[in-house]
């Protein structure tokens, strides 16, 4: 586990060139500076640096846009040297908590050893609605994330995907019930047939549904969990890293605003 | 005293006019004090009326201008003026706003007054307008009592031209949305119901009985292929989260001919794109077995495909049904086919099978109505040819997600009504049956081809308990049955709802939804022939749903009647793949894909279904992943 005052170099798998630093920023809609240097594996102020380097080049657009560090998003340009073929969007006031979470989240999951030892992959929500693309109106449940562990390797969830979900505020218990029924019995990708989606006999596509939340979403998710059944074998929750939660505003973000 | 009474009818007109011309004057003069106010005014009355906004819209936005307005108050209280600077800030702005104007400063002037002018100017422009649109609603404004007629009118286009703007963008109407909510299209206008900028019925509604009237060409297909595709869409989510059994929709298209197939194939393409894995279209591409339904029922509804004369006919009625109980009932088992059950019409077959196991009474009822088996068979052979093999197996409902049945109810209508009959006691045994806990929408189209001998009212009532829910169409108020009193009774079932499209005769419908109290004003003419302010007013009952709107609905424009209320639609039509291209039909597997690659060319019935398994198909237990959660979140907390 990351303790929430670790240092960049805790995150050895987590540290990206900046190139790679730009796609991530892209993939995740928006990242806060502070969680930006633990991506890089730097200080505060030389994230600061890069993230003013990528505007100065227009590749992105920085702004406080709520408590803590400044945000960082791509803007049209910046997705296009990507290569991301998603719409240029300022991050959403009513998002910014939901998407530090999930930042937070992957580097706290790609931190993890086993993570580069399994070669994972993190596909972010926001390649998962770029595949859905122009269906008619109908309305799935999408997951914060995909984790993909590539088969051949020795560990023993190797060849599973898992949805991973990141819950800051409880849902109702029938929803959340719901939601994870819906992750649980899918069986086609997003944005593929929809009679794909749900074909009786077929191996479903998430292995898991991995819950990281806060501490007030947790017995929802317990007694969520719990209505499942035997089904409730296959979704895992645990606590969401220090990192996640948005810092208070007058108070720096967390050790990397020291630095 | 002529000359005084015309003198005093003189002064009284002049003083009149004099108070009109000061209190006008008077109102020009606020208005032009309180300038900035005006012209937002202005501003927001031009928009609202444009765009057909309720009065209450404007107020709700000069409530959300309070933020900026206790800005600006705090920033005076806090600036050198004090407290009692921000309780006169409000008056001080118009003399400050006058002087910047007056020395050149209008930039400064318009933010000076801005905190001030807007939320009074919109406040202000909804008082006016909710004014307006009431007085001349009740006839007691405008020039004239047609006043409010002609505002009617103009609202009426001004809600189409912006409820048509709300449907033209991509995606700006999706099939489903979040609560189970199934969107038809957008509000033209509500009375009784809640507005809002999208029509959305429940889910649940449509899990009951409906109505859809509407005459041809008035959008009628494209509303219900839009509900059956966001019923299904629905319906397979709710069951991937655990809420609902699978759905199931049944369409009966009691039309035929060459339109259905073009309908059955946007349907099949749609309910694709809504989420279903088989689509079946009868008797086309698909069949459905009679022979499956529990021998008493077979025996029931074999005789009911046969039309009966009255009177004396009745004596050969119940011979036939004691015939065909005999042959359906018989020892050996129920028939398994149309031949099967004609090869047991016969004596020789009757009195072998019954020899062993039959009772005496069995005996002496093939004796006695050996001489009618003969005219029986004649009957049944003469029937089965003319409903074709499509109920002569093999399939059942439980095969597909979705059916089309094309009944061709306009050049053979004894055809139809006995396939419509048949089809409906299949779909109510499958219901009974259990049919795999499913959720069942029975859909019959252009019912007055059928309605003579299909009893789908009796259907209607107990429908609900066999988690099935009705929904008829028909062209007319005089097609949903052959009595008025079947149609009152079909209609006053319709729990979920009357779709009403433009039709020359709405008023039996109409008068389903209601009335509402309304304010209706006389006004006496003028002197000089204008319309004066005298008059009375008084609270009459108003229909809810407007006759002259609906004769006059244009196409794609429906309206929804529920619960005492009543809202305009405008539908928004469900966009399918493209056409299929009918590909190499066949493999072994079945599972063919037609070269557009959207659509199979044939009907490949569902697998059975199976549970959501707790563990990956290969695995007895999930392997342990806390090796890797723990490494990253900790240990989970018990």
């Amino acid at each position: 586990m990351i303790p929430a005052d670790a240092t960049p170099d805790a995150w050895p798998a987590a540290r990206l060139d900046q190139a790679a630093g730009l796609v991530f920023v892209g993939e995740m809609y928006g990242v806060q500076v502070d969680l930006l240097a633990l991506v890089l594996g730097t200080s505060q102020r030389r994230a600061s640096a890069v993230a003013g380097r990528w505007c100065d080049a227009g590749s992105a657009q920085a702004a406080t846009l709520g408590p803590g560090p400044r945000w960082v998003w791509l803007t049209k340009a910046g997705l296009a040297t990507s290569g991301l073929p998603y719409a240029p969007a300022v991050p959403g006031l009513s998002r910014l908590a939901h998407l530090r979470a999930v930042t937070a989240v992957r580097l706290a999951l790609a931190a993890a050893p086993q993570f580069a030892a399994g070669g994972a992959h993190w596909r972010s929500e926001r390649r998962i609605r770029s595949r859905i693309g122009g269906r008619i109106g109908l309305r799935e449940h999408v997951p914060d994330a995909e984790v993909h562990w590539p088969d051949g390797t020795a560990l023993a969830w190797a060849g599973e995907c898992w949805a991973i979900e990141a819950e800051l505020t409880p849902k109702t218990v029938a929803r959340t019930a719901g939601i994870m029924r819906e992750l649980l019995a899918r069986t086609g990708d997003y944005g593929c047939r929809p009679a794909d989606v749900l074909v009786p006999g077929a191996p479903p596509r998430h292995a898991r549904a991995v819950y990281v939340c806060s501490a007030a979403a947790r017995p929802v998710l317990m007694k969520g969990r719990a209505l499942l059944g035997d089904l409730g074998a296959r979704v895992e929750i645990r606590s969401l890293p220090g990192s996640a939660l948005l810092p208070a505003p007058g108070r720096p973000a967390g050790p990397a605003d020291r630095r | 005293m002529i000359r005084r009474g015309l003198g005093m009818i003189a002064a009284r007109a002049i003083a009149t006019a004099a108070v009109r011309a000061a209190a006008t004057a008077l109102t020009l003069a606020v208005a032009a004090a309180l300038t900035p106010a005006t012209l937002v005014a202005a501003g927001a009355l031009a928009v609202a009326s444009r765009r057909t906004w309720e009065p209450r819209r404007l107020f709700v936005a000069a409530a959300w201008c309070a933020p900026m307005v206790m800005v600006w108050l705090a920033a005076t209280a806090t600036g050198s003026a004090g407290w009692l600077g921000a309780a006169t800030a409000p008056y001080h702005a118009w003399p400050t706003f006058w002087h910047l104007v007056g020395s050149g400063a209008y930039l400064r002037a318009a933010a000076r007054v801005a905190p001030a002018a807007i939320p009074l100017g919109l406040a202000g422009a909804g008082l006016a307008w909710s004014y307006r649109t009431r007085t001349v609603g009740a006839g007691a404004g405008g020039r004239s009592p047609a006043s409010s007629v002609a505002l009617d009118q103009r609202q009426w286009r001004n809600q189409v031209r912006a409820a048509k703007a709300r449907i033209a963008a991509p995606g700006s109407v999706p099939l489903t949305m979040r609560g189970d909510l199934i969107a038809a299209g957008a509000v033209i206008r509500t009375v009784g119901h809640r507005a809002g900028p999208l029509a959305t019925i429940g889910y649940e509604r449509m899990r009951s009985h409906q109505v859809v009237i509407g005459t041809t060409g008035t959008g009628k297909t494209t509303l219900l292929l839009r509900l059956w595709a966001a019923y299904l869409a629905t319906g397979l989510r709710r069951q991937a989260a655990g809420c609902g059994a699978a759905p199931l929709i049944v369409v009966l298209d009691c039309k035929g001919g060459a339109s259905a197939r073009r309908v059955a194939d946007r349907y099949r393409r749609l309910m694709r794109e809504a989420g279903a894995r088989s689509v079946a279209v009868w008797p086309d591409e698909a069949s459905l077995s009679l022979w499956s339904l529990p021998p008493r029922k077979l025996t029931t509804t074999l005789v009911d495909l046969i039309e009966h004369g009255t009177g004396s006919a009745a004596y050969y009625a119940d011979v036939m049904e004691a015939l065909v109980a005999l042959a359906v009932e018989a020892p050996c088992g129920p028939p398994t086919s149309a031949a099967d059950l004609l090869a047991r019409l016969e004596p020789g077959w009757l009195a072998l099978a019954y020899a062993a196991s039959g009772t005496a009474a069995d005996q002496a009822m093939i004796r006695s109505a050996s001489r009618q088996l003969g005219d029986v068979a004649l009957r049944f052979r003469t029937l089965f040819r003319r409903l074709g093999d499509g109920l002569d197996g093999p399939g059942s409902f439980g095969d597909a997600e979705a059916w089309y049945c094309i009944l061709e109810g306009t050049d053979q209508i004894p055809v139809a009504e006995g396939q419509a009959r048949a089809l409906v006691d299949l779909l109510a045994s499958f219901a009974v049956s259990g049919g795999g806990e499913r959720e069942i929408l029975l859909a019959v189209d252009e019912f007055s081809a059928v309605s003579r001998r299909l009893p789908i009212f009796t259907l209607y009532e107990r429908a609900r308990s066999l988690g099935l829910s009705v929904q008829v169409s028909a062209q007319s108020w005089q097609g949903l049955a052959a009595t008025q009193d079947e149609r009152y009774r079909i209609s006053a079932a319709a729990e979920g709802g009357i779709w009403l499209l433009r039709t020359p005769h709405p008023e039996p419908v109409a008068g389903l939804a209601g009335t509402r109290k309304a304010i209706e004003t006389t006004r006496a003419l003028g002197r000089l022939g204008g319309w004066s302010r005298r008059g009375s007013s008084r609270l009459h009952d108003e229909p809810i749903v407007d006759l002259g709107l609906i004769r006059r609905l244009d196409t794609g424009q429906v309206a929804y009647i529920h619960g005492g209320g009543v809202t305009y639609v405008q539908i928004k039509r469900p966009v399918a793949a493209p056409a299929a291209v009918r590909g190499p039909v066949v493999a072994a597997t079945g599972a063919v894909e037609s070269l557009a690659g959207a659509v199979p060319a044939v009907f490949v019935p569902l697998p059975a279904p199976a549970a959501v398994p707790s563990a990956v198909p290969g695995m007895a237990r999930p392997p342990d992943i806390s090796p890797v959660l723990d490494a990253a979140f900790g240990p989970e907390v018990p």
